[in-house]
């Protein structure tokens, strides 16, 4: 009798597991899941590798005002400000950054510098795997900062001619 | 960038003054008529209309006879008819034009001046103007009578540029009074020599400031000077300085040839004489008219200006030049001198009284006050630059349709706060007018909101000046 | 029986203040700590009553009152903080604001800015104006102003300095009402003195450097307080610091710390031309001749070897060694080479670029104390004799501090010159002599009446002369300046007219920054330090040791002497024999010759081994200006590899065997700058520097301290015995010139070779700014008239 109500006790408990195996996971499966991500799931406020954001025309927000630096309690941001010619224009304003990096090693993702920008120029992206064994490698230039130049580089000429003489193409092209 | 003199020709005043054009042209092919009434009392205006820009008439219309007597005078003693004569300022600040003689000191180290403010651009005044076409050797009289009650052989007559016409009359009229011995060495042979020169202003209202007149007769940029010490004491070259409006310099005469006591009685205690009012807006009868001093407002519109035509009502009354609080019809029941108004919340101002009816919409008006001021600002300060400017901003946005309720708030917090802090009275003048329209008409401005159109105008197109760049 | 006026009492906040009568209530409220917010008013500058910031509540007055027109009165009441006051300064700031351009990430002043401080502190952040702003166009003025219009806030400060600071009047202000502008004089360009006053005095980013334009943020920077290294003048200019790759680098130049004997004034060399010391030309390696070419080469190789040709030059013939020293190091450095020449290579030729016949001028005043001028007596005294040399140009400062002095003390200016230098505007009266001349007016004033002769002419006559003559017996405290045109024997025969005039004072002008210096620290061949002939050097034998008695040969001899032979060695620090005093770069073809310098100049192209050294700005020291004003340099920039003037020295001396303790007194040697620390508005320092500093970890830079010498200084040349505490401060000492040894010390004049630099020309570090070059070559594209703005 002892023997069945263990069986019980035994069945019982089991049941839960049995119910649970069939259920969804909640784990990320991450690195083996599917997806670019490999599985790893982020909410919308993720503070992960700095990017760089452009406007709608396609010039970098960043105005190279410091304030970023100012902010950061590592001392990590490290600026060069430079002017914008007719002939060179980076961003809208009269300036911008002509080197901005970041020393990786010291950033502790803490997003003072992200609350500081005025123009909405540093945001976090959800970079993650930035690991190296390689201290170097870790001090992240613009270039890898800055998010992806547009296909086209919206319809105001101005900015454009440059590019349009490289190929781009000079209207929106529908889909891009 | 030199601003474009013409654009400052063009119609400065509220766009409701009937009498003058707004063209150089036009004033040079059409003299005012004059107007009249019998309640009127002619001191100042006594010779209008008789041909006294030629000498000889002057002459014969009693001309000169009191610089003769006042010759005769001790200076302390002009001084003191004048005081007791009870004339204050005419121009608008309305301080005891005595009293002001009295502050020069009797020696100086530096010649002594005496300065004619003709600089007369307060939207709603036009009496100057008369003074200077019809009587211009009153003036002349008057300075020489002011030089000798404080000691001064040098006198400016300083008239706004835009009077390019009363210029050329004035100057001839200089040129007679030298060659009849009235001016110059040794003036009509009494040993005193006073000399006499016409100036001509280069378009801006600030300079009707005194300090910033005595700048612009320096040949400077018209700005007012740091105050004290005042021009009686340091004035034109460091020299001490009377400064009077024109009309107060014509009156000097009268009161010398007819005694300060017949002067005072003329009006109330303290506000003495007559005044020439410069009635205009929606009236039937606008014009100039000389009016004993204390002359019941209501009375002015309804009786002199022969009331408000068409059958519409009164509205509000702007009693002394743009610069003055508005009164709305329910106070118009006031005794028009310095006094009474300062207790009724106003100014007596330079005279220029501007009747609006109820098809005036007091937003525009408003607008069109505060686009003056912002044109006229001398820019020194910053409450007043800035603030004029920023006014005139949201005034327009208000009256096209685009105003939030905060705005209206947002007026009067900033007028209240250009008020008492600028450097000089033209942030006050711009300031004062803008708190009364926003508190005695604050439902005017509310049925403004929500884009809605202007209820007395079917387009709410505003009349744009151009803007300089 | 006239007493000093009455003080009067007032109070302000409940608090009583007490000041003399005409002082303005703002500053009056600035001596019990209460500050009273301004933009337009400036001190020193006329009263403008224009921001209407300062208003504040005076009892029994109806409206509110601008402190800074009004004058102190007895029982005066004040309230600078109730809250009307307060709403008043906000109000001000509102409409500021309004038509501001919303401009701080992208504008140089953010970070110190004065509307940004005030904003802050008033409370006017938050906007209400939704209107369109006014634009007006940005407009660059020169290479180095830049004008963004639209920040302007009009207080009119830089038009009162360029004016009546100045005396250039280059900048105004056009149009009327919210369209108002400051406007250059030329249209849209500047011509001016280009001394960038206006861009310090700017309290917004309206004007704006432009060798600084978008570099760097000022909390990125460290500011360091130190010496100009221009011209004599000594001006204390700021330099902003920040870590590069090469070491520190300067980033900028300005002027905010007022504390020296300048206050507000700066020249655009002060300003702008520090940018030489990272040119890229800089020599960062030493270089040794092998086989006929200059090679890089380590310091130990070099040191070896110079110490080893030195030791057999000077073993051989001691007196066929030269020294060149130079008029751009520390006197810590001059004393040090001086000492070093005598002591350890045991010769007296040792010679520098003269300027200034201070010798003579030494000799002349010997046994007289408190004879000398300072800078700021310059400023103080009520009247000026100015004969020679052309301040606007030359020495700046002299020339601000004569033409405030007039302006702001009515202060008697006597000038006579042979051209109609620009000073003459403030002159009470001015005599136009000719070229050559003023050997002549020395000798007229003090006595000689037939000198009269060679300066009459259509504006001078003779009475006009005697009258002169006559003004200037009767002055009390005459300051007396004089150029180099003096010199020799019309130098004694000056001071002597000067000596007779009671309270007189004198101010020799020599060009270099440290000209003055490398006088008083002995770089003569026949005078040690202090202007004591070498033979009879009494205490220097104690101190010292024994020294050659026998007076060496100055620099022209120097050049004969290599060219037959006689000389086999030279060492010259910090100077350009070759370009500046025309040598023949061939006479030392047979001589050994090192060279230290910064670049690889005409004599250094000459040399068989060239040092990199520091210039002033990266050292410690003290510099002794025309005046004999002693200031302290501070530390600023860094370039790696590169070594003070003074160590070098040393470690030549070391390499010759020499023990270098009995030439230099250790001291707690030299620690390495820890670069920037973030600045007051992060409130953030570099915590790893700070930590360090405080328990003297940081790396040790060198055992040399030359603050140490600075005591052997002070205890052994007459005159510098000043207050260490006060030097040491940042403050400026004045040192008293006396000359043990009477009778003429009478130098040949035409060893006096002065450097008549004006503002734009520097043939010595200016050639290598690209910031002055670009300012030049900008000058020559659009020419300026002869006559500056002002005429």
């Amino acid at each position: 009798m002892a023997v069945l109500k263990n069986i019980a006790a035994i069945a019982k408990g089991m049941s839960i597991t049995f119910k649970e195996m069939f259920q969804p996971t909640i784990v990320e499966n991450y690195p083996d899941g599917p997806g670019p991500l490999r599985g790893a799931k982020f909410q919308e406020r993720y503070r992960g590798a700095h990017v760089l954001q452009r406007d709608e025309n396609g010039l970098e927000k960043c105005v190279a005002c410091f304030l970023c630096a100012a902010a950061c309690p590592s001392n990590c941001i490290y600026i060069e400000a430079a002017e914008n010619t007719a002939e060179h224009r980076v961003s809208a304003a009269e300036r911008y950054a002509k080197v901005y990096n970041i020393d990786y090693n010291r950033c502790i993702f803490c997003g003072y510098c992200v609350e500081a920008c005025p123009t909405d120029a540093i945001t976090h992206g959800h970079g993650f795997e930035i690991a190296s064994f390689n201290a170097s490698n870790l001090i992240y230039r613009k270039e890898q900062l800055l998010s992806a130049a547009p296909a086209h580089l919206g319809a105001n000429e101005v900015f454009n001619s440059a590019d349009v003489a490289g190929g781009a193409p000079a209207l929106p092209v529908p889909g891009s | 960038m030199i601003i474009d003199f013409r654009l400052l020709i063009e119609d400065h005043g509220t766009s409701t003054i009937k009498n003058q054009k707004s063209t150089i042209k036009n004033r040079q092919s059409k003299m005012a008529s004059l107007v009249s009434h019998p309640d009127e009392v002619r001191v100042v205006s006594k010779r209008f209309g008789q041909g006294a820009t030629s000498i000889d008439r002057y002459l014969e219309l009693d001309g000169y006879k009191a610089v003769q007597k006042a010759l005769g005078m001790q200076p302390d003693a002009i001084v003191n008819e004048v005081k007791n004569s009870g004339l204050r300022g005419r121009g608008g600040a309305g301080f005891n034009t005595g009293l002001k003689w009295s502050f020069v000191p009797k020696q100086s180290p530096k010649p002594k001046y005496v300065l004619c403010n003709g600089d007369e651009s307060e939207p709603g005044t036009c009496k100057d103007r008369l003074i200077f076409e019809h009587d211009p050797h009153a003036v002349i009289e008057g300075v020489v009578i002011a030089g000798l009650a404080v000691g001064s052989h040098t006198g400016y007559i300083y008239i706004r540029g835009e009077y390019r016409y009363l210029s050329e009359i004035m100057q001839k009229a200089l040129k007679d009074a030298y060659a009849r011995g009235f001016l110059g060495k040794n003036i009509l042979g009494s040993g005193y020599d006073f000399d006499v020169y016409w100036h001509g202003g280069a378009g801006a209202y600030e300079v009707g400031e005194e300090s910033a007149l005595m700048e612009s007769l320096e040949g400077k940029r018209g700005i007012p000077r740091v105050r004290p010490p005042f021009p009686a004491v340091v004035g034109l070259w460091g020299g001490p300085t009377v400064i009077n409006n024109a009309e107060t310099l014509a009156s000097v005469p009268p009161i010398i040839l007819g005694g300060a006591e017949w002067y005072a009685a003329i009006g109330p205690p303290k506000n003495g004489g007559t005044r020439l009012f410069c009635l205009s807006g929606n009236l039937a009868r606008p014009g100039v008219y000389e009016l004993p001093m204390g002359y019941n407002l209501k009375k002015m519109i309804y009786e002199v200006g022969g009331g408000i035509p068409n059958s519409r009502k009164l509205k509000a009354v702007v009693p002394g030049g743009s610069s003055t609080p508005c009164l709305t019809a329910d106070e118009v029941d006031v005794s028009m001198d310095f006094d009474s108004l300062m207790k009724a919340g106003s100014m007596l101002g330079s005279g220029g009284v501007v009747v609006l009816d109820d098809s005036t919409c007091i937003v525009k008006f408003a607008l069109r006050t505060m686009k003056f001021y912002q044109h006229e600002s001398c820019g020194w300060c910053i409450p007043c630059r800035e603030g004029t400017d920023w006014l005139k901003k949201t005034l327009t946005r208000f009256h096209a349709g685009g105003g939030l309720k905060k705005d209206i708030d947002n007026i009067q917090y900033l007028a209240e706060n250009m008020l008492g802090r600028t450097f000089c009275p033209l942030g006050d003048a711009a300031a004062m007018p803008t708190i009364a329209f926003v508190k005695k008409f604050r439902k005017e401005f509310e049925d403004h909101l929500e884009g809605k159109p202007c209820p007395f105008e079917k387009e709410a197109a505003i009349e744009q000046l151009p803007v300089m760049a | 029986m006239a007493d000093a006026p009455k003080e009067i009492s007032l109070t302000v906040d409940g608090k009583k203040v007490t000041s003399p009568p005409g002082t303005l209530l703002i500053e009056a409220c600035k001596t019990v700590g209460i500050e009273v917010p301004s933009f337009c008013y400036y001190p020193n500058f006329s009263l403008q009553g224009a921001c209407r910031m300062c208003l504040v509540k005076i009892e029994k007055m109806p409206k509110l009152q601008t402190a800074c027109t009004t004058v102190i009165s007895e029982a005066m009441t004040v309230t600078t903080n109730n809250e009307e006051v307060r709403q008043a300064r906000k109000a001000m700031l509102e409409m500021l604001l309004g038509n501001h351009p919303l401009d701080c990430p992208v504008c140089d002043a953010g970070g110190e800015c004065e509307l940004q401080d005030m904003t802050f502190s008033y409370g006017a952040a938050e906007s209400k104006f939704m209107e369109a702003k006014n634009h007006k166009d940005e407009q660059q003025w020169s290479p180095v102003v830049y004008f963004d219009r639209p920040r302007c806030i009009l207080c009119y400060r830089c038009v009162r300095v360029c004016g009546e600071g100045m005396d250039v009047w280059a900048l105004g202000v056009q149009n009327r009402g919210v369209v108002s502008v400051i406007a250059p004089n030329k249209e849209d360009h500047l011509e001016c003195e280009e001394c960038g006053m206006c861009i310090d005095i700017c309290p917004v980013g309206a004007l704006t450097s432009g060798a600084y334009r978008y570099k760097t943020r000022p909390w990125e920077m460290k500011h360091v307080g130190t010496i100009c290294t221009h011209c004599g003048d000594g001006c204390k200019t700021t330099l902003g610091v920040r870590r590069a790759e090469s070491g520190l680098q300067i980033v900028r130049g300005d002027n905010r710390d007022k504390s020296g004997i300048n206050g507000d004034f700066l020249c655009i060399k002060g300003r702008y031309a520090f940018d030489f010391a990272d040119n890229p030309e800089r020599l960062k390696q030493p270089l040794v001749r092998k086989d006929g070419r200059l090679l890089p080469a380590t310091w130990e190789e070099a040191f070896e070897l110079i110490g080893k040709r030195f030791s057999e030059i000077r073993d051989k013939d001691g007196q066929s060694i030269g020294v060149v020293g130079s008029t751009r190091t520390t006197n810590e450095e001059n004393y040090l080479l001086s000492k070093f020449a005598r002591l350890v290579l045991k010769t007296n030729n040792i010679d520098h670029h003269r300027t200034a016949d201070f010798p003579a001028f030494a000799a002349a005043l010997a046994g007289k104390t408190d004879r000398t001028a300072s800078m700021r007596d310059v400023f103080n005294a009520p009247a000026i004799l100015l004969i020679g040399n052309n301040p606007t140009d030359q020495h700046p400062l002299l020339a601000w501090q004569i033409r405030n002095n007039v302006r702001l003390h009515r202060a008697r200016l006597y000038a006579i010159n042979c051209q109609p230098i620009k000073l003459r505007r403030q002159a009470t009266n001015f005599m136009e002599i000719p070229s050559g001349a003023e050997g002549k007016v020395a000798a007229f004033l003090a006595g000689d009446d037939t000198a009269a002769d060679a300066l009459t002419s259509a504006t001078a006559s003779r009475d006009g002369w005697r009258q002169l003559r006559e003004k200037l017996r009767t002055e009390q405290n005459l300051v007396i300046i004089f150029g180099s045109e003096i010199r020799g024997n019309d130098l004694p025969t000056l001071v002597k007219f000067g000596l007779a005039i009671p309270g007189a004072k004198f101010v020799c002008l020599g060009d270099y920054a440290n000209s003055r210096g490398a006088a008083d620290m002995g770089l003569y061949p026949d005078l040690l330090p202090g202007y004591h002939r070498v033979a009879d050097a009494g205490k220097f034998h104690e101190e010292w040791g024994k020294i050659p008695s026998a007076p060496g040969i100055a620099l022209p001899a120097m050049a004969d002497a290599a060219k037959t032979g006689k000389l086999k060695g030279l060492y010259v620090v910090g100077a350009n024999p070759v370009a500046r005093l025309g040598f023949d770069p061939f006479a030392f073809s047979k001589s050994f010759v090192v060279v230290q310098d910064m670049f690889l100049t005409e004599t250094a192209s000459i040399a068989d081994v060239v040092l990199p050294v520091a210039n002033a700005y990266e050292k410690s020291g003290t510099f002794t200006n025309t005046c004999g004003d002693l200031q302290l340099l501070k530390k600023a920039g860094e370039v790696s590899d590169t070594k003070p003037d003074f160590e070098i020295i040393v470690r030549i001396a070391d390499a010759m065997g020499f023990d270098v303790r009995k030439l230099v007194p250790f001291g707690t040697g030299t620690r390495a700058d820890m670069g920037q620390s973030r600045g007051a508005q992060s409130g953030e320092a570099d915590r790893h520097a700070v930590w360090l500093e405080a328990h003297g970890l940081e790396p040790k830079m060198s055992p040399f301290d030359p603050m140490a010498i600075l005591d052997e200084i002070q205890r052994l040349v007459p005159g510098y015995d000043v207050s260490q505490i006060n030097l040491l401060s940042g403050n400026d000492q004045h040192t008293n010139l006396m000359s043990q040894s009477a009778g003429s010390a009478a130098h040949d004049g035409s060893l006096i070779a002065p450097a008549n630099d004006d503002l734009f020309t520097s043939g010595t570090l200016g050639r290598y700014s690209r910031a002055l070059n670009s300012v030049i070559e900008n000058r020559h594209l659009q020419p300026a008239e002869t006559e500056v703005a002002a005429d």
